[in-house]
């Protein structure tokens, strides 16, 4: 089996479940997993911020770097680094024939190398924290900044209704298959089993967003019975079920350790310039 | 406790009351069963018992209720539903979150308790789930996540508890499992319980009460032996009593006091005498021509952990022509695993499937279903089109198939869809949809049909109705596998039955041998159906499956001393 088929044989609905499954929930005992999520949060957002402020290329690689050892040491999964490498490459390939198309010279290719690099150091941020911090606690810490209840109890909802949705959209491409029509002949590239695949899946939202919506009314009446409405109006569980977020030692350890390597770079950036 | 004085209900722009001058009492440690066909406003009156009528679904509200004493009209939604705890027969939709333990403190969060954790641990307990605290609730078995959606309401400490169809979604095993923690809630905790159920079986060994209802009016309430004794009304409201009900009815219809569970029926025949029956006729079957064969099959699953987990181990099945095979076992015994292996929706990990002696490794499952057809469990999922029409031609039209149009006109009236074949199939009620999704099955013209829980959460009557359908398959189809819990069935319509225990074939046999052998039942934890117990119990053998082979088999011997005190 070439590379290419074992890959594609790896790429099922069930396996990128799993995988999803593994990002948001599978919590491993990583150093940034114990962090408090608030500090997490605050993390990324100032690190999705640091590289569009620099031209310097040694700045940049030094970032890429650092995120990339923290998404290392956060174990994200396999495929998030695939799709990851896969929208890199591609975007930079797209810009560098649009680059080339336009304006016919080489020298763009340079050009577009720190725009990847900027990218690519916010998604590897952006991965290892949510890896780190499971739909839950990263709930609560909107919850505690003052985000609005419903938002923040909107996410983890969304979450728990993955798993579930997923299943739903899986059966209903298999009912498309149990009863669809391969094309003939596969086609130029397999052009035509592509093309038959990506209608399926797009058909098989349709059936799959009324199914939920039928779902959602028992859902809306159990949050009404259960008291959900009733600690929105009186913000009386709010206290109590967020006691258990606090800034400890490892949190200021942590943004220290964090601003010092930064500034590192920074200085070396500076030094040495590319 | 609980008591209805006129109340009345209709939701607002609608004509009809869906709730017509109810009056009733529901007393302190009552355990009272619900019963009425669709629309008689079972739900309805559950509703205004914890609030969500009228304070949520506001509408024109005539009447007064109250729970213990306090007046109803003074109180809100949030008040009244931490008294009184609701598990829905969708129970999978009223789980919120996503582990277990965060499940069961939700609710005494909401409202603000100190003790929340302690009060969700407590309701775990109480039902034995503390062991599945940690656990995401998607990875549970369908019978673990009910009783963690009762644990939840049970965390608020509520006085009543209202679970509507508790069992229609459960296998009968789980099913019993339930009904025996209600019990112990009842009898321990002093809980009032309201139940709304089609099994009157469950009702005759549980409950103490039955309420009718009919039309949005309470019809009459009774304790249960009575209730159950109106055989001749219940019948006529598409209600079944217990088979052992049933069967005395028919022996003797004027009789007093019918018997309504096991036990009570056994005493009610002890006087009758048995026909001796030979073993049972069989004919030697026609030469059968294998169609559908496994070798060696392995399957499993990926869990979170990225470990396999095996399904099915080393399966070695034919399925010949003619067969009618149920495949039955407890939940995760790979049921619906194999049905899926033949129709092509998963792969084996090792071994082959082959169809008429060809291989399927390379097949896809658009090919297969040429000649074999799939019919889901949750009929929902079939449903790809608009309209049901559309979704009974889909396999024909992208065929291009010449007489697509005959075809379907011939399905559509088959099946009795004609006046809803332009609506939308997930808007029907549950029987119309299950009748669909066979007749979507039945254009594909396959040679073998596959049926995943074909009679699972039906009401009884539609669920007679269902069994019938499936018998005239074979004038169809060459063979037909059905995948099922529903033991009657079995009864009724297999003519091999495949037990099934965690992945494994523990026996090929006849339906009549599988209800013969009890450590088999036992092994696989099947439920046999009431009245193949009743031949246990009244040692006929071998046991006879349906009630009219049962009233065959006895006599009722009138001793000599009676028929000469008549003559006097």
């Amino acid at each position: 089996m070439s590379v290419f088929q074992k890959f594609f044989s790896k790429l099922t609905v069930e396996n990128i479940k799993i995988e999803l499954m593994r990002t948001a929930y599978g919590n491993e005992p990583t150093p940034l997993a114990k962090l408090d999520p608030r500090m997490l949060i605050l993390w990324v957002l100032i690190y999705s911020i640091i590289p569009w402020l620099t031209h310097n290329q040694t700045i940049l690689i030094g970032l890429t770097l650092f995120t990339a050892v923290l998404a290392y040491m956060s174990r994200v999964s396999p495929l998030l680094i695939f799709l990851l490498i896969v929208g890199v490459i591609s975007q930079f390939t797209y810009l560098v024939f649009a680059a080339m198309f336009l304006g016919n010279s080489f020298t763009v290719l340079i050009a577009v190398i720190p725009v990847t690099m900027k990218v690519a150091t916010v998604s590897l941020a952006t991965m290892a924290v949510f890896t780190s911090m499971d739909p839950e606690k990263f709930s609560d810490a909107l919850l505690k900044l003052g985000v609005p209840g419903k938002f923040s109890f909107g996410v983890s909802y969304g979450y728990r209704m993955l798993p579930i949705l997923i299943e739903e959209y899986q059966n209903i491409i298999h009912s498309f298959r149990l009863r669809g029509k391969l094309p003939a002949k596969p086609g130029f590239l397999y052009s035509r089993y592509v093309f038959y695949y990506i209608k399926m899946c797009i058909m098989a939202f349709y059936p799959m967003m009324l199914n939920t919506a039928k779902r959602t009314r028992t859902t809306v009446e159990v949050l009404e019975v259960r008291g959900f409405s009733y600690t929105l109006e009186n913000n009386i569980a709010k206290d109590i079920k967020l006691n258990y977020l606090k800034m400890t030692k490892y949190d200021y350890y942590f943004i220290g350790i964090s601003t010092l390597i930064t500034a590192l770079i920074y200085i070396v950036g500076y030094q040495f310039p590319l | 406790m609980i008591l209805f004085e006129n109340v009345s209900f209709r939701y607002p722009g609608a004509e009809e009351w869906v709730l017509k001058d109810v009056s009733v009492e529901i007393k302190k440690h009552e355990f009272t069963a619900i019963i009425g066909g669709n629309g008689a406003g079972k739900s309805t009156f559950c509703k205004v018992i914890n609030g969500l009528i009228p304070y949520y679904y506001v509408g024109d509200f005539e009447g007064k209720m109250s729970i213990n004493g306090e007046d109803a009209a003074a109180s809100n939604v949030a008040s009244l539903s931490s008294k009184v705890a609701y598990v829905y027969q969708d129970f999978e939709n009223q789980l919120v979150r996503p582990k277990v333990l965060d499940e069961v403190i939700f609710s005494p969060l909401n409202y603000g308790y100190k003790d929340y954790i302690e009060r969700g641990k407590r309701a775990l307990e109480l039902l034995d789930l503390t062991h599945l605290a940690d656990e995401y609730v998607w990875q549970l078995s369908g019978g673990q996540k009910h009783l963690v959606a009762l644990a939840g309401a049970l965390a608020l400490t509520p006085e009543v508890l209202i679970i509507d169809e508790p069992v229609a979604q459960l296998d009968p095993a789980h099913a019993i499992q339930l009904y025996e923690k209600l019990k112990y809630l009842h009898s321990e905790l002093g809980l009032t319980i309201l139940v709304i159920e089609h099994h009157t079986e469950f009702i005759a060994n549980y409950c103490k009460d039955v309420m009718l209802m009919e039309k949005g009016s309470v019809k009459w309430k009774k304790p249960v032996k009575e209730a159950l004794n109106s055989v001749e009304e219940l019948t006529e409201k598409h209600i079944h009593p217990p088979q052992v009900t049933m069967a005395a009815f028919h022996e003797r219809p004027l009789s007093e006091q019918l018997p309504v569970t096991l036990e009570e029926a056994g005493r009610w025949f002890e006087n009758y005498t048995i026909h001796e029956k030979g073993m049972p006729f069989t004919v030697s079957p026609e030469k059968q021509q294998s169609i559908v064969e496994f070798n060696g099959v392995h399957y499993g699953y990926k869990t979170l952990s990225r470990k396999i987990v095996p399904v099915i181990k080393d399966l070695q099945l034919q399925i010949k022509t003619g067969d009618r095979i149920a495949l039955v076992g407890s939940n995760g015994a790979g049921k619906s695993t194999i049905l899926k292996l033949i129709s092509g929706l998963i792969k084996p990990l090792q071994g082959d499937v082959f169809y008429k002696g060809d291989s399927l490794k390379k097949v896809s499952p658009e090919k297969r279903a040429e000649k074999i057809a799939h019919i889901y469990q949750n009929p929902e999922e079939m449903f790809i089109e608009d309209e049901i029409r559309k979704d009974i031609s889909f396999f024909l039209k992208v065929r291009n198939h010449p007489a697509q149009e005959e075809i379907t006109n011939r399905i559509v009236q088959q099946f009795n869809l004609e006046v809803l074949k332009h609506r939308d199939g997930r808007l029907l009620s549950g029987g119309q949809q299950r009748r669909a999704s066979l007749a979507i099955g039945l254009a594909m013209q396959p040679e073998v049909v596959l049926l995943d829980e074909p009679t699972a959460s039906l009401d009884i009557a539609t669920r007679k109705k269902m069994i019938a359908m499936l018998g005239e398959l074979d004038s169809s189809v060459k063979a037909a596998v059905i995948a099922t819990h529903d033991m009657q069935l079995v009864a009724e319509w297999a003519t091999r039955v495949v037990v099934l225990n965690r992945g494994e074939v523990i026996a090929d046999t006849t339906p009549q041998e599988l209800f013969s052998n009890q450590f088999l039942l036992r092994e696989a934890s099947l439920v046999e159906p009431q009245i193949v117990s009743l031949c246990h119990e009244l040692k006929i053998h071998p046991v006879e499956l349906t009630i009219d082979g049962f009233l065959r088999r006895i006599k009722w011997e009138e001793s000599a001393s009676e028929c000469f005190s008549k003559v006097l």
